[in-house]
Parts: structure tokens; C-alpha cells; sequence
């Protein structure tokens, strides 16, 4: 899959194709709104990540001249440092598919590109084998063998997500985030997360070893497939 | 008082003093006027008399008497003529007086002219009386009719008055209406001038219009900033964040390493924390949000203890919620979860080892209050003062508090007009009110 990213921050950009192309998207960078424009009419992307505040123009503006090019399904994440809610409305008024404010993780980054591919191929496969397990994304079940497992709403959120970002030491912050949303003031020393992610191996350890799920001490989690 | 109403009563006054002065001067000036039409009339009768007089006559009225005295049939004049004496004249001329008399039994008063005059070597005294009556009913009339037009004119004035100063003034009322009342955004405000033809109300509105012009300026360069502060400290964070994630997935990395990137992690998104806080505050402070959403209290509360059910398992806490009101609140919806959300928080935050969260509602004096009450370390009247402040941080040993929340909570609540009271007791714990406005 192929990815456009609209970004004029040089810095931010490298670190978002580096993460990017690991997980195996092929990237193209875009510094300016001239220059996106240009790549956007010779091409078609599957992803498009924009940066609002460009130096030559607004990314409103481009996401509205992309979207008047016919027979372009392009998926578009605004990004952007303004945070405002008028801005999320405005971008997902003009279609775009997601927004997220900077500063966002790069985890979060790849679990909302997989919502978005999910929702557009609905048909691609929505299962996926984690050692023993099987999860399904749509249902937002864990099974394993015929048995399914009785998870809660945010046991299966940790789990998709740590499922997602598989292979990656996932700060502990970045799963509160997730989970609970951006709030405020979050008590980044209480344990919560991990008293929900204790209960999730519990159960899952009872169906088999579970070694692959690592606890990083003082980081986070990491599953390993 | 209105200053229609103090203009209306002050004209009414001046006009009563007027024309009360008017009318005890026209009353005087009737009365000595009449007066001396009276006084007149009584010298052209006795020059009349005296003119007339002839011996035979004289005698004929003095017949067998030293005097005499005659009125006519209404009483309205009489005359009486005697003979006197010389030492008795005083005076030279006529003498008038006004006396009471009394003629066949009625008394009535009257203007007297008293005279000496010597007919035939003979000395007479004549007293000619004219009776007041008339003239006195005269002066009354004219005293009853000055108060019916005092009445009538007090009356008339009030009411043109009252309809001219509302007519003058209602530019005035428009303006402090339009221009300062109705004015929710500074940035939306309309320049058109009012039509008056008073010129007082075209400086105050000329004035306002500047003040305000100023104001938009001033809120203008602030969101301006705040889009700038955002935008230039958001960005760097934003690289320093995906630069530390993508480091931390690094293979060569120790696992010292990793717990240091993993710290630095935290340490950026408290940062981001603390700007998105400061930049929250900014926003409501610059009433850049909207008030005009309906929430349903009871279902905010449990939205937001359901959202905060993990923090309470490392102290076990629990809540004991009791809302026995459905009360709709009008405002923003973000921001009263915030409010709500950090104050429930904070019961949580403080609270001891097995502590308690109350929530409770109550209604009353038009207006619904809900309360949220810990048992936690509470705090005295100074802390109290100084937990509203920005980048207060009471006993708190968390490191992920930035002493932001209660800020927060603090300008959502004056945003929305709804006083925010927080009572405390050392050791025993701290109660949270918020006083919703109804609508």
C-alpha cells in the first residue's frame, strides 16, 4: 500500500515514513501544497496523511481539489497541530476519513489506518490468527479453537491493539490513549491499563502459554507474532 | 430611577412650583385689584351724596335724629350719616376700612369708607359700606379655576413628558441593548451606528464602537497566538513524540535504554497535557465555545464514573451515587464532561485508602445543585483559595498531575455562569458544588 504524506515539518515526516515503512507501506513525501497537488493528480494513494497548516495553502483546500478528481477513493487523515474542534469538523465535513491532533502516536496512527482499511474492504479478511488465537475485528471476538473467550469492551481493545502493533513495545500511554481516550489529566502513574491487561492474560493464559505476550518493565506491553 | 421617570417628575415639579407661584400672584393681584374698585366706587358715591345734598334733605334725613342710616334690600350697601363733633375728625380725606357689620341681624364684612364733612356749619361723619361678598366669591372662582389648570396642565405635562422622553430616549436604550447587552462575541459585533438625532447617543455609540473595535483587536491577536502557541509547540512535540516511539522499537536498544525513552515518553505527553490544559483555558476564556447544548445531568454522571471505574480499584474506592432529580442542563457538552469529569477526578485522586465518593443533587431557588464529596485529605481555607490556581498542586505526589484541573473546572464554570463552591475539612474531606442555572 502506498502513502502520501503532506507534511512540511521535514523531521516529522522521516519519523512517520521510517514507523510506516517497517509496517510495509511504500511512502512518498509531499513538503509543500504545490508539490502534493502535483503528486495527487499523477497518482493514486491509498493512504494520504495531511497536514493542515501547509506553507503555501490550507489542506482543506487540497482535500476539496482531490476530492473533485473522479474515481478517486484516496483515504485522507488530516493532521494537525491547530486541535481545534471546529477544525476535526470541518475536515471530516470536506470527507476526509479520520483526523488526529498532533501530537498523536505512531501506534494510533496505524490502528486507525486499519479501521479505515477495514471499513472500505470489507470483504478482505477479518480474521487474525495470533498464535492459538483467532481474532475478529468486526465481531470483536477472541476465540480460541470453537471456544470464545469472554473478554471485556476495553480487555478486546487492548488486545486489538497491542494485536495491531504487533512486534512493538507499546508505551503504556499510548494503550491509555487508546483505550480512554485523550483525556486531560490522566494519572499516567496509576495502574489501571495494567490491571486490565493482568485480567486479559489471565484469561488467555488459560487457554495456552502466553509467552509471546511480554510485559516491558517500566514501558509497556509488546505481542510478538 | 429611570432617567425618563426623574425627567417626567422633575419637569412636573418645576411646573407645579410655576404655576402655584402664578396662581397666589394672580390671587393677590385680584384681591387688591378689587380692592380698590370697591374703594373707587365708594368715592363716587359719596361725592355723589355730597354733591346732592341740600338742606332740605338734610334735615330730612337727620329729622328727629342725630343719625342716619339706610341699606338697600340685599344688603349688599348701606350708609349711615351722623352728626359730629369737631374734635372727632382726625383724619383729612377718606378713611377706608374692612370691617364686620352687622345690618337687621346678618352679619357680613364690609368695606367701609368713613368721612367727615361740614354742611351748614354742621359737621357730619358718613359711612359708606359696600359688601365684600361678591368680590371674595370672585376671587375664589378664580382661585378654583387656577387649580383645575394646575391639575390639568400637571397631569397633561406627566404624560407628554413620559411619551416625549421615551421617544428621545429609545436610542439610547437600543444601543446599551444592541451594542453591550446582546454582545455574547466581541468579534461578531455590528459597527452600523444607530439612528438618533441626539448627539449624546451618537458619541456613546461612536464610543462603544471604539471599544469595541479595540476589544475584536485584542481577541483577534490572542486567537491568533493561541493558534501560534499551538501550532509551534505541538509540532515540535509531535516529532520528539513519533522520534522516541520509533527509537524505542530500536534492536540495538538496551533495556535501560528503553526505560529512559519510555520516561522521556511520559514526560513529552505531560507536556502536551499541560499545553492542551493552558490552551483549554485560553479557549473558554476567549468564550470560543458554544453553550447551547441540552445534557442530561444523571446520564453525564454515570457516563463519567462508568469512564472512571479503573482508577478507583488501587485505593478501593467507591462511588455512592443518589441524584433523585432530572434536571437538564443547557451548556457545552465537551466542556461540562470536563468539568464534571475533573472534579470527580479529584474526589478520586485525594481520596484515602477504602474512601467513599458521594454524588448527590439537590433542588432549590431555582436552581439545581450537584454535589460530589470525598473523604479525603481535605484541605484549609488557604488551600482552598489557592487549588483554583494554575499549577497548584495540593498533596499531590502524582506526577502525571499538572494542577491544571481545577483551573479548568473553575473557568468552564464561570464560562457558564454557574457557581462553582468547594468546601473542605482537613482530614475529613472536601465537598464540590456546582449550581446549575435552569432555563
Amino acid at each position: 500500500m502506498n502513502v502520501l504524506i503532506v507534511e512540511d515539518e521535514k523531521s516529522l515526516a522521516f519519523e512517520i515514513a521510517e514507523f510506516l515503512s517497517q509496517q510495509g507501506y511504500i511512502i512518498e513525501h509531499a513538503w509543500k501544497k504545490r508539490s502534493a497537488e502535483e503528486k495527487l493528480f499523477g497518482n493514486s494513494f491509498d493512504f494520504v496523511l495531511l497536514d493542515i497548516g501547509l506553507p503555501d495553502g490550507d489542506g482543506f483546500e487540497l482535500l476539496k481539489s482531490l476530492r473533485k478528481i473522479p474515481g478517486r477513493e484516496d483515504a485522507v487523515i488530516m493532521l494537525t497541530a491547530r486541535g481545534s474542534i471546529d477544525d476535526r469538523v470541518q475536515g471530516l465535513e470536506e470527507g476526509a476519513d479520520d483526523y488526529l491532533p498532533k501530537p498523536f502516536a505512531l501506534s494510533e496512527l496505524l490502528a486507525r489506518m486499519h479501521a479505515i482499511i477495514r471499513r472500505r474492504h470489507k470483504l478482505e479478511k477479518n480474521e487474525v490468527k495470533v498464535h492459538d488465537f483467532l481474532l475478529n475485528i468486526p465481531n470483536r471476538t477472541v476465540s480460541h479453537g470453537t471456544e470464545r473467550l469472554n473478554l471485556t469492551r476495553k480487555e478486546f481493545d487492548i488486545f486489538n491493539y497491542l494485536v495491531l502493533n504487533k512486534n512493538r513495545v507499546i508505551p503504556r500511554m499510548n494503550l491509555t490513549e487508546h483505550v480512554w481516550g485523550d483525556i486531560l489529566e490522566i494519572n499516567s502513574d496509576s495502574n489501571f491499563v495494567d490491571v486490565h491487561v493482568k485480567n486479559l492474560r489471565k484469561k488467555l493464559s488459560q487457554y495456552s502459554t502466553i509467552d509471546w505476550f511480554e510485559t516491558v518493565r517500566s514501558v509497556g506491553y509488546r505481542i510478538t507474532i | 430611577m429611570k432617567l425618563q421617570h426623574k425627567l417626567a417628575l422633575y419637569n412636573t415639579f418645576t411646573k407645579v412650583a410655576i404655576i402655584a407661584i402664578v396662581g397666589i400672584l394672580i390671587a393677590i393681584f385680584i384681591g387688591k385689584v378689587s380692592v380698590s374698585h370697591l374703594q373707587n366706587r365708594l368715592v363716587e358715591k359719596r361725592n355723589k351724596l355730597i354733591a346732592n345734598l341740600s338742606d332740605a334733605e338734610i334735615s330730612g334725613l337727620m329729622q328727629q335724629q342725630s343719625s342716619f342710616t339706610d341699606y338697600n334690600l340685599l344688603k349688599e350697601e348701606y350708609i349711615v350719616l351722623t352728626q359730629a363733633r369737631q374734635q372727632e375728625k382726625r383724619s383729612v380725606g377718606p378713611l377706608f376700612t374692612q370691617e364686620q357689620r352687622e345690618i337687621d341681624g346678618d352679619e357680613e364684612e364690609y368695606q367701609i369708607l368713613t368721612d367727615y364733612f361740614s354742611y351748614g356749619g354742621q359737621l357730619y361723619r358718613l359711612e359708606i359700606g359696600e359688601s365684600t361678598l361678591v368680590t371674595r366669591q370672585f376671587e375664589k372662582t378664580i382661585l378654583a379655576f387656577t387649580l383645575v389648570v394646575l391639575a390639568l396642565s400637571v397631569g397633561l405635562s406627566i404624560i407628554a413628558d413620559l411619551s416625549f422622553t421615551r421617544v428621545i430616549l429609545a436610542p439610547f436604550y437600543k444601543i446599551i441593548d444592541q451594542k453591550l447587552n446582546r454582545v455574547d462575541d466581541p468579534l461578531q459585533f455590528s459597527f452600523l451606528p444607530e439612528k438618533t438625532t441626539t448627539d449624546d447617543f451618537k458619541l456613546l455609540d461612536s464610543s462603544i464602537s471604539t471599544l469595541m473595535k479595540k476589544i475584536s483587536a485584542q481577541m483577534l491577536s490572542e486567537k491568533q497566538f493561541i493558534t501560534n502557541v499551538s501550532h509551534e509547540l505541538l509540532t515540535p512535540i509531535s516529532i520528539l513524540r513519533t522520534r522516541l516511539e520509533n527509537m524505542l522499537n530500536d534492536e540495538g536498544l538496551s533495556p535501560e535504554g528503553q526505560v529512559k525513552l519510555a520516561a522521556s515518553l511520559k514526560t513529552v505527553s505531560r507536556l502536551k497535557s499541560i499545553i492542551n490544559s493552558l490552551l483549554l483555558i485560553s479557549k473558554i476564556e476567549n468564550k470560543q465555545f458554544n453553550k447551547a447544548n441540552q445534557l442530561f445531568i444523571p446520564t453525564l454522571i454515570h457516563e463519567i464514573c462508568e469512564e472512571l471505574q479503573d482508577r478507583l480499584a488501587e485505593k478501593n474506592i467507591s462511588f455512592d451515587i443518589r441524584l433523585s432529580h432530572e434536571f437538564t442542563a443547557t451548556g457545552n457538552q465537551a466542556l461540562l464532561h470536563i468539568l464534571c469529569s475533573n472534579l470527580v477526578n479529584n474526589a478520586i485522586k485525594y481520596n484515602r485508602q477504602d474512601g467513599m465518593i458521594f454524588i448527590a443533587d439537590e433542588y432549590g431557588e431555582k436552581r439545581y445543585t450537584l454535589i460530589i464529596r470525598d473523604e479525603g485529605v481535605g484541605m484549609d481555607a488557604m488551600q482552598i483559595e489557592k487549588a483554583f490556581e494554575r499549577f497548584e498542586k495540593l498533596n499531590s505526589t502524582d506526577a502525571g498531575s499538572h494542577g491544571l484541573g481545577l483551573a479548568i473546572a473553575r473557568s468552564i464554570a464561570v464560562f457558564h455562569e454557574f457557581p462553582l463552591t468547594i468546601t473542605s475539612e482537613p482530614g475529613k474531606g472536601t465537598t464540590a458544588s456546582i449550581a446549575f442555572g435552569t432555563s
